[in-house]
């Protein structure tokens, strides 16, 4: 909302300047996003101009020559304007003058016309967006005012950001009430008086209610004989200033007054309403409205209108129909003011996707206690601007009065809960600086409060705490620390074991990625994912932001993939990420939420840097091995196994699935060409995915000692020569199998295909450390150890001891 | 005889000076204490001398011994030292030349401020609580205070994947999860991804939050606002200024928005902070009776408070970011920074 700051201060005066009311209203609860002068930077070299005469341009047909009176002068301006008239007043821009576009106005020839200014239109006059013809300024300014003081420019504008529980601020009325709060000064509320000259208006029109949970007010007034046309200059100023187009003084009436006192009001012309009369009901079945912005409207039974005896008229409390607006030829006027239910506004101005300014304020809450005031004061407005006679009393139906809410207020419990020390007598002066009546609770120390109806966030005792804090101010509550009772926390062990997974891989040189819950609807195609596979059953979003972010992860790959190629795309020459996140699987009932699950993920692609001392070499399986191999490793997952898999994302010479026992861990492998082509990765590129709630359930959860051994190892190395389709995993199993429990540990050292080594086998190496833990042993013994290795070996695999020819 | 070892002393300390190596000294020490070497033949020599001679020449000799000893010890040590000195010369290398380093990874820089932000409540006693990222509408809004039709929930653009169920637009709901099942006291706070519908250089539609929830007989706003200024204080220095504005949310009453003096120009007024010197971080406020009701909790027996921050946005604040988007991309060149 977009305040004037002399309007404002019209009506509390307070020597305060503009960045000190800012500051006020900031610290009351009334954020400002935005102070700023009204002034674009215009001077007095631009004024009020008065066409006198309007010739043909005799060198251009579009272009006409005005005579125009500068007050002191006359002038003569070339203008192409569609609205360019004999009598109009607009802002005429002298020789000199610099206009908030930057240009700088000169007398100079137009098409062989000397033109001494220009007319300007209130976007070119930085007031406002109209650039359709010249700004229609009040035809009660006098030609050659500057146009500073005729637009009232001497001004700052305030932008408030209004939080959705304060309808109430929505005013300049509610504003100033806040400071007057706050300061302790009185607001001076526009004195209301309508002359009321004409018959009754019980005589000239009814209002019947069939909807009164939807409608529990309706006020109406009639104005007999109105004079349609601008408004009065002082009138377009202050809506100028709010941001609002004038658009007649009838119309600019309701809107001073949505203004000035935050009530949405609207006026009909009374002689398109059919029998005069109005009818507040649901729309029927198929009935339509076209309303003001020009826009048909489909409604339902769900929607309030206001009618007239024989069709909708204004969509209630949203916007009045074309069939009944108030126009230049409009006599007389039925003005609305009322209260509707805020829910019922909110779901048909959603429905309709509209929002205007008299939607936004009643789905918030409008006063009902302000409806007949509010009729009033636009009522005395139209009087003022347009004349006529006003019809004698209201129509006021009301058939479900508003009761304001009691509370009974404890100051002491403000205090508590504030954790200040404020005296009742304090509190209480707030509370009444706020409209709010306090009376005394006799020797209880309490007070019953009354609210008043303009504050629909005001029900219960807490909420008159917050009033208290708000305006004895949040920077005078003392600054504390709780000395209440508390348990010690706790550390949740999937949460530490998360954070190990975490740090492991950041060991292992990779970096934290973090991506969004969604992948592209063509992802899982491109990761070839078949189209039975599980992953393929993805939670969808019903309004995503596009057709690509509506789909919820069961896998992390694609994201990482992404990654890398957003990554190759900028030319980014090494890619190590991981993702530790959630993936979401819908569960098999629809109606019950998907599980969450943490998964972890990592993707190696490129050359890593390389130190200039070791060898050329690309990435590998081997790499990306390794670090799953030293995540296992960390966090203690006692024994696993690789088995080859055949999924359709991997490379299938060059994947594998990692098992503990009867549990699938995950998945590691080069991805599959294809893969890597439909994500445009040129080159190999490697990626693991593990379940980590998997993890956890196999991971060692406490760590014990083993003793450190007493007696020395004996180490022996043993290469044996294979057919290159034994798995290396199968040789060491078998050693492990073979071996006497001295044999502590054993691990692959070299792999050797070649020169030496037969065509179709392999030299595989391995040290052997033998142990015993009571005693240190003898050569003869782990020679036997040796022998029984090298037997099995050569009868299960057919191995044969290399060099032992 | 005196001639003799005078002689022979001159000529072993020559050899014994200009030997040039560590075995050249060895033949030299050879020469003279060897069996067949020089100081022994002279010692074989005084059994032809008179008895009374012997023992005054034996002690030259012994003499001359100790010191041909010193000597080679002496020279020895020269040559050793002198070697070592050129092995070392030959063995250096070109100490510019880069290390070989250690390939570390690093955690998101989102990641890095939780840590940090989550350190700071640990040490104020609070604990990690987490709930679920899909949310019903009942815990989202309900429990919390926002009924269906209320103007609030246009504060939040919501995500929706069924008539009741939705990406969760906050972490609050956690709030209540954990009321549920605890009784007071309770301090947790509650990392954890939240969704938008919202995209642009300062929202995204997903970003991550850390809520807070303190419950005890006790909790007044005046902690909150203690507590609150601690934590900005560790999280961006001891200068740092707090203020606490008025707001609202439906599940805290009293409310606040809380701003901290502008990291970018220390409060001075900046493009950033607009001119404020104040940067807005997070909102708070005393729990509200009604969400104390919805969890079963007697608002007359506890008090408690609440907030919730934006980490994305304080890791802009700590990193000095200034598009939410990065965090996202995932570019390499943007993650090996921190």
């Amino acid at each position: 909302m977009q305040i004037s700051l002399s309007w404002l201060l019209e009506l509390i005066p307070l020597d305060r300047t503009a960045e000190q009311i800012a500051d006020d209203l900031t610290m009351l609860g009334l954020e400002i996003e935005e102070l700023r002068p009204r002034n674009p930077g215009l001077d007095d070299r631009v004024v009020v101009g008065r066409i006198e005469r309007v010739r043909p341009h005799p060198g251009a047909q579009r272009l006409q020559v005005c005579l125009v009176n500068a007050g002191s002068r006359s002038v003569e301006v070339v203008c192409g304007a569609p609205n360019v008239r004999v009598g109009l007043l607009a802002p005429l821009a002298t020789p000199g003058a610099r206009l908030p576009n930057g240009m700088v106005v000169q007398e100079m020839p137009v098409r062989g016309v000397v033109s001494q200014g220009v007319l300007c239109s209130a976007r070119e006059l930085g007031v406002g967006t109209d650039a359709e013809g010249l700004m229609e300024l009040a035809p009660d300014l006098a030609p050659g005012t500057s146009i500073v003081q005729a637009l009232g420019l001497d001004d700052v504008v305030l932008t408030l950001s209004i939080t959705p529980n304060r309808p109430d601020c929505l005013s300049m009325l509610g504003v100033a009430r806040e400071l007057s709060a706050l300061h302790r000064v009185p607001v001076k509320k526009p004195e209301i008086l309508v002359p009321e000259e004409g018959p009754p208006v019980e005589s000239v029109t009814s209002v019947t209610i069939e909807e009164p949970d939807l409608c529990p007010r309706y006020a109406a007034r009639v104005i007999q004989g109105v004079q349609v046309g601008p408004s009065a200059a002082w009138v377009q100023r202050r809506l100028l200033a709010a941001g609002l187009r004038p658009i007649n003084n009838v119309v600019d009436a309701t809107n001073y007054v949505l203004l000035e006192m935050g009530h949405p009001l609207h006026a009909f012309d009374y002689h398109l309403l059919a029998e005069h009369r109005i009818v507040v009901r649901r729309a029927d079945v198929e009935e339509g409205i076209v309303t003001l912005d020009g826009v048909s409207r489909h409604l339902n039974t769900e929607m309030l209108v206001i009618a007239d005896a024989e069709k909708p008229v204004a969509l209630a409390g949203i916007m009045g129909g074309e069939n009944s607006e108030v126009g230049p030829n409009t006599r007389d006027v039925l003005l609305e003011s009322a209260y509707f239910n805020p829910v019922s506004i909110r779901r048909t101005a959603k429905a309709l996707g509209m929002q205007t300014e008299a939607s936004y304020r009643f789905e918030r809450g409008a006063d009902p206690e302000g409806v007949v005031p509010a009729l009033n004061r636009v009522a005395q407005l139209i009087h003022q601007l347009a004349g006529g006679r006003v019809c004698r009393g209201v129509v006021d139906r009301y058939p479900q009065p508003v009761r304001p809410v009691r509370v009974l207020f404890r100051p002491p419990i403000a205090n508590e809960v504030l954790g200040t020390e404020i005296p009742a007598s304090e509190q209480r002066t707030i509370l009444t600086g706020l409209e709010f009546q306090v009376e005394e609770v006799p020797d209880q120390g309490a007070f019953w409060v009354t609210v008043p109806t303009f504050r629909p966030d005001v029900t219960r005792e807490i909420d008159l705490v917050e009033e208290i804090g708000r305006v004895y101010g949040y920077a005078r509550i003392p600054t504390t620390l709780p000395v209440g009772e508390y348990a010690a926390p706790v550390v949740d062990p999937f949460w530490r074991f998360r954070e190990e997974v975490a740090r492991t891989l950041e060991a292992c040189g990779l970096y934290e990625a973090c991506n969004y819950a969604w992948i592209p609807e063509d992802a899982l195609d491109r990761l070839r994912v078949p189209p039975d596979d599980p992953l393929r059953r993805q939670a969808v979003i019903l309004n995503p932001l596009s057709s690509d972010s509506a789909r919820l992860r069961t896998t992390l790959l694609p994201s990482l993939l992404l990654n890398v190629q957003e990554n190759h795309r900028h030319q980014v020459s090494w890619v190590a990420l991981y993702e530790l996140q959630k993936v979401f699987w819908p569960r098999e009932e629809e109606d019950d939420p998907p599980e969450e699950r943490w998964s972890v993920a990592g993707a190696l692609w490129g050359e890593p840097p390389k130190h200039w001392s070791a060898a050329p070499g690309e990435l590998d399986f081997f790499d990306l091995k390794g670090v799953v191999e030293t995540l296992l490793e960390a966090l203690g997952v006692p024994s696993w196994e690789v088995r080859r898999t055949d999924r359709a994302s991997f490379h299938p010479g060059r994947s594998a699935e990692v098992w503990c026992g009867e549990t699938r861990l995950g998945v590691l492998g080069e991805a599959h060409p294809e893969v890597a082509e439909a994500y445009d990765i040129p080159g190999r590129v490697y990626l693991f995915e593990m379940d980590v709630e998997a993890l956890f359930r196999c991971a060692r959860r406490e760590k014990r000692m083993s003793p450190i051994p007493p007696f020395p190892p004996a180490m022996r190395d043993l290469a044996v020569l294979v057919d290159r389709s034994v798995p290396a995993g199968r040789v060491e199993e078998r050693i492990r199998a073979a071996a006497s429990e001295i044999l502590a540990d054993v691990w692959l050292f070299d792999v050797y295909e070649g020169e030496g080594v037969p065509e179709g086998k392999r030299s595989l190496a391995f040290r052997l450390e033998y142990r015993s833990p009571t005693r240190t042993l003898t050569d003869r013994e782990v020679d036997e150890a040796q022998e029984r290795i090298l037997a099995a070996l050569r009868e299960e695999l057919g191995a044969e001891l290399r060099g032992s020819s | 005889m005196e001639a003799q070892i005078q002689q022979l002393r001159e000529e072993a300390l020559h050899a014994v000076e200009s030997a040039a190596t560590l075995q050249e000294l060895e033949s030299v020490r050879v020469k003279l204490f060897g069996k067949k070497g020089s100081l022994s033949l002279l010692r074989r020599e005084l059994a032809h001398l008179p008895k009374s001679e012997r023992p005054r020449y034996g002690a030259l000799l012994t003499e001359l011994q100790r010191s041909l000893e010193a000597a080679l010890s002496r020279r020895r040590e020269e040559l050793r030292s002198a070697e070592l000195q050129r092995r070392l010369q030959a063995e250096a290398v070109d100490v510019t030349l880069p290390g070989r380093r250690r390939l570390l990874g690093r955690p998101h820089p989102i990641t890095q401020t939780l840590q940090r932000m989550l350190e700071i409540f640990h040490g104020l006693g609070y604990e990690v609580a987490e709930g679920p990222e899909i949310e019903t509408e009942w815990y989202n809004f309900d429990a919390l205070n926002t009924p269906a039709h209320h103007p609030a929930r246009d504060m939040h653009d919501t995500f929706y994947l069924s008539d009741e169920l939705l990406l969760r637009t906050h972490t609050s709901p956690v709030q209540a999860r954990v009321m549920e099942q605890r009784k007071p006291p309770i301090r947790i706070v509650v990392p954890g991804r939240v969704y938008r519908r919202d995209s642009d250089i300062s929202h995204s539609p997903m970003f991550h939050q850390l809520e807070g929830l303190l419950v005890d007989r006790s909790a007044r706003f005046s902690d909150l606002k203690g507590t609150l200024a601690a934590f900005a204080r560790q999280m961006f220095g001891e200068q740092t200024r707090v203020r606490f504005r008025p707001s609202f949310f439906p599940f805290t009453e009293p409310s606040a928005e809380v701003d901290i003096t502008c990291v970018f120009c220390n409060g001075e007024g900046c493009r950033v902070c607009k001119q404020s010197g104040w940067l807005e971080v997070l909102g708070c406020g005393s729990v509200d009776p009604e969400v104390f009701k919805a969890v079963g909790y007697d608002p007359q027996e506890v008090r408690g408070f609440a907030f919730g921050m934006g980490v994305d946005r304080m890791a802009m604040l700590l990193f000095r970011i200034d598009d939410i988007r990065l965090f996202f991309e995932n570019d390499m060149r943007f993650l090996t920074q921190f």
